[in-house]
Parts: C-alpha cells; structure tokens; sequence
C-alpha cells in the first residue's frame, strides 16, 4: 500500500463498511481499490493482541505477562491465521459444493474483517473490569455477543460473494463447523479411549 | 464520505489508546504486586532436610505407577536412596502416616533407615494420624521420634488371619476339590477348620516376625526387650501415652519434627527443605488411573487380600 493510498483513508472503508454494510464491505473488496487482502491479516493480530490483554485484565498477572505480550502474541496470532485459513477453504470448499464459484483470496479477506467488531471486545469489558462489576460475566457475554456479530457479517459477506439468499450462506457458514465439531468429538473419543486403556493396562 | 472514513480512524485511535492504557495499567499492577512481596521466591539449595513420606499399608506393590514409577516400599526405598546420594542432604524426616503393613516390605524400609543412619544421616519421624505397628516399626529406625497428642501409635505385633467360612460352605453344600503337594499346601484355607499342626507353624512363624520385631524397636531406641515386651502385646496407644513408654522422644508437629532435624543436624533453622514433589503429569495420571481402577477412598481396602503375615494396626 503505498504512502498516497495511506493518506486517502480509502483503506478506512473496509473498516467502515465491515461494522456498517457488510454487503458493500464485500462490493469494496472486489473492487480492490486498494487490495484489501493483506491489510485484512492485521485484524487477527490485533484481535489477538486485545484477547491477550482481556484475559490478562481478569487474571492476577506476574511477569510472565510480558513474554504473553511478545513470544505468545507471535504464537497466538500464527495459530489464529491457521484457523482461519483452514476454516475459509471449508467455507469455500462447501461453496463451490452448492454450485457457487470459489475464491479463498476473497473469503479470506471477508474471514478476517468479519472479526474487525471483536476489536470492541476491550473496552466494553475493560468498562467493567474497572467498575468491578461481574467482569467473568462480561467476559462470556461479550464474547457471545460479538461472536454472533461476526457470524452475521460472514453470512451476509458470503450472501453477497455468491448473489445467494442469506438463509443459504448461512449453511454454507455451519457445515464446516459442524464438520470440525463432529471430527473433534471423534478425536477426543479416541482419545479418552487410548487413555483409559494406557492408564488401565 | 471523508467526514465518516476520519471518524473510523479516529475510532481505531482510540481503540489503540485503550490498548495502551490497558497495558500500562496491567504492568503497575505487576510492579504493585512485586513491591508488596517481600520475599523472592528464589530455588531452594544448600545443606538441609530431606522429607520422605510413608502413607497409607507398607506393601510391596512394584513398579504400577503412572509411568511405570514405582509404589509402596519401593518408593519410599527410592526416595530414600536419591536423598542418601544428595550431599546436600544432612537429616531426613520420615513423615509416617500408616497402619503397617506386610513384615517383608516393612523390614525392607526399616534396613534401608538403618544403613542411612548408619552413615550419619540424621532420621527423625514425624508421626501423622497413625503410625501403628509396621508404621511405629520403621519409625524406630529414626534417632528422633516425634509424635502429636492423638496420634495412635504401638500394635506391636504381628498378626496372621483367615475367615473360617466351613459352616457357610457346608449350608451351600459347597466343597472344594484340592489337590496340594504337601499337607500345609492350603494352610489358611477358608473351607475348613485349621489344624492344630498348621496353627502351631503358623504361631512359630509370627513369634519369630515378632521377637524380630522387638529386637529392632530395641535397637532403634536403645532400649532393652525386657522394657518393650510387656507394652509390646499389640495395644494401640496415643502420642501421650507412647512418651510414657519411651517409645517416642517428643510430642510435636511435622514442623516441630524438621526443626528437630535441623538441629541435631546442626543446620540453621531457616535451612531449605526438600520435600518430595510428583510433577502434576504423575499427580494428574496417577489420580486419572485409581479413579479407573476403583482406588478411591476405601475402595483398596474393600479388596484387601488378608491372607498374609503383617505388622499390622487392625482399624
């Protein structure tokens, strides 16, 4: 992105449109004006970077939280980019399913800015970190909260990718995670059962 | 459109500021924390005292461990060993919380004491709960023993039983087909009555296991048999009371026990103290597996094999 591209704050579009008008968020990123695909990638790592410091708020932290800061923000953010990447190219890979066309570099880039809202996740709950009031309760509301916040601009993202209705997107959307879901569920079994018998034997 | 695209930065500003905030908030906190802390958690090293602890029925259980580590005697005779190779190590104290246990297993912890007294490292037990026959057994080992009020102590004894369940047999019509090499091949058989033959080989057995039993409690505290047999008839008795009869040297806590330690080790009282630490993958697995295997609470006792010779306090 170059300096003149920077000063024009088009690139503030995205985020405009990604909490406004998902619909156009995707409309902004097919135009590529500017290419959005690798400024999408700092999302992530700031969501990350304000998860670490949310859980540090709730916690009692030692020194310990500088090395969180630095070698496990590093670590957090690979580790959230992998899950986003595997879990687009299931969204993509369930799409061309359907009968849609597939692209992961959009899907990609709709993956990471449909996260953008979590960035607010800091300072609502920090509001009640400070007031010390119910924090462990504000903690899991406002992560279901906006969860359900990034769902919606995922959805509306892939409605509008694919020109399908949203009730369509949205299974487009679930598939994968319950593919995850059902896979998980099979490895834990295997392994409680692996477990039980190394223990017993 | 400029006028919104100015505010989402000014949003994102200000989103950056709070992270800001929050950082600097969380590291005063830490720095709070550290100043109010005066002592530093620094490693343990040095000469000091090593503790080992004895719990629950002396057996020999092998090597059954999550991880394959071993149980029983042989863990406390592994203990033992890596603190008798550890110069740092200048007094043990044996924490004993036990009923006793099989005559074998027991003489086994009581030899390994013996040797690492023998070398000059100084034994204290700290008497627990219980600490009754095959557990007062290997106590006496110690140059010091320390016991609290209630402890229940003494049972010096040695015991032998087998449920005679004939009349029950014969109410069922149950009989046993038993084809034995030698006529003392069942002895202790549930089925029928025991013989006079087998009782009295049996007795023999037990009054060798407890003379030698006498024998060693008289070595360990330096005392004469002629003092310990009249109390040595199997009666349990309290921390109090086993001061009276010499058989411990002072009541007290497990603290009071590495304090004793320390200084007839000639330590500083603020010497480092080594007990032993599972890692929590042994803990976690270890608990993981009697969860498994039934070992819970009482649930070991439920299987209890009696079917063998014990310094054994009878709860």
């Amino acid at each position: 992105m170059r300096l003149e591209t920077i000063k024009s704050l088009r690139w503030a579009d995205f985020f405009l449109y990604t909490i406004t008008d998902p619909r156009e968020l995707y409309r902004r990123i097919k135009q590529k004006d500017p290419d959005p695909f690798i400024l999408s990638f700092i999302i992530p790592a700031v969501i990350v970077l304000f998860d670490i410091l949310a859980l540090s708020l709730m916690g009692k932290e030692t020194g310990f939280f500088y090395y969180k800061m630095s070698y496990g923000w590093i670590l957090v953010f690979i580790y959230a980019v992998f899950k986003i990447i595997v879990y687009s190219s299931l969204v993509d890979v369930t799409a061309q399913f359907f009968g849609c066309r597939g692209n992961i570099r959009e899907i990609l880039t709709i993956a990471n800015f449909s996260i953008f809202p979590m960035v607010f996740f800091l300072p609502a709950f920090y509001l009640f970190t400070v007031i010390n009031f119910a924090p462990g309760f504000f903690y899991v509301f406002f992560s279901i909260l906006f969860f359900i916040w990034y769902v919606m601009i995922f959805v509306q993202g892939i409605s509008e990718m694919h020109s399908i209705d949203f009730g369509k997107s949205f299974v487009i959307f679930i598939i994968p995670a319950l593919f995850i879901g059902i896979v998980l569920f099979l490895i834990t079994i295997l392994l409680i059962i692996t477990g039980i018998g190394f223990l017993t034997a | 459109m400029e006028r919104q695209r100015k505010i989402m930065v000014a949003i994102l500003a200000l989103l950056a500021v709070i992270a800001v905030i929050a950082v600097v908030d969380i590291g005063l906190k830490i720095e709070k924390k550290s100043k109010s802390e005066i002592k530093m958690s620094l490693p343990e090293f040095g000469p000091g005292v090593g503790i080992v602890r004895v719990e629950g029925a002396i057996e020999i259980s092998g090597p059954s461990g999550a991880f394959g580590l071993p149980q029983g005697a042989e863990a406390v005779i592994a203990r033992l060993s890596e603190l008798e190779k550890d110069s740092n190590i200048k007094a043990i104290v044996l924490r004993i919380n036990s009923p006793g246990g099989t005559v074998a297993a027991t003489q086994e912890i009581y030899e390994k004491l013996w040797k690492l007294r023998k070398k000059n490292i100084i034994l204290v037990a700290s008497m627990g709960d219980v600490a009754a026959s095959g557990g007062y057994y290997i106590a006496s080992a110690c140059n010091y023993i320390v016991a609290n009020y209630g402890t229940i102590t003494g049972s010096i004894g040695v015991i032998v039983y087998s449920p005679n369940l004939k009349r029950l047999f014969d109410k069922f019509g149950i009989e046993m087909n038993v084809i034995k090499s030698g006529k003392y091949k069942d002895i202790l058989a549930t089925h029928r009555d025991m013989t006079t033959e087998e009782r009295s080989l049996l007795q023999e057995m037990i009054d060798l296991s407890y003379n030698k039993f006498i024998k060693d409690i008289a070595l360990g505290r330096n005392m004469n048999q002629e003092d310990i047999r009249p109390i040595a008839d199997g009666r349990v008795m309290n921390g109090e009371t086993a001061l009276k009869n010499k058989l411990i040297d002072q009541l007290g806590t497990f603290e009071d026990a590495i304090l004793k330690a320390k200084e007839l080790a000639a330590l500083d009282a603020d010497a480092p103290v080594y007990d032993q630490n599972d890692s929590p993958f042994q803990e976690l697995f270890g608990s993981i597996k009697n969860i498994f295997l039934g070992n819970i609470g009482l649930g070991s006792e439920l299987f209890y094999n009696p079917h063998r010779i014990e310094y054994r306090y009878m709860q």
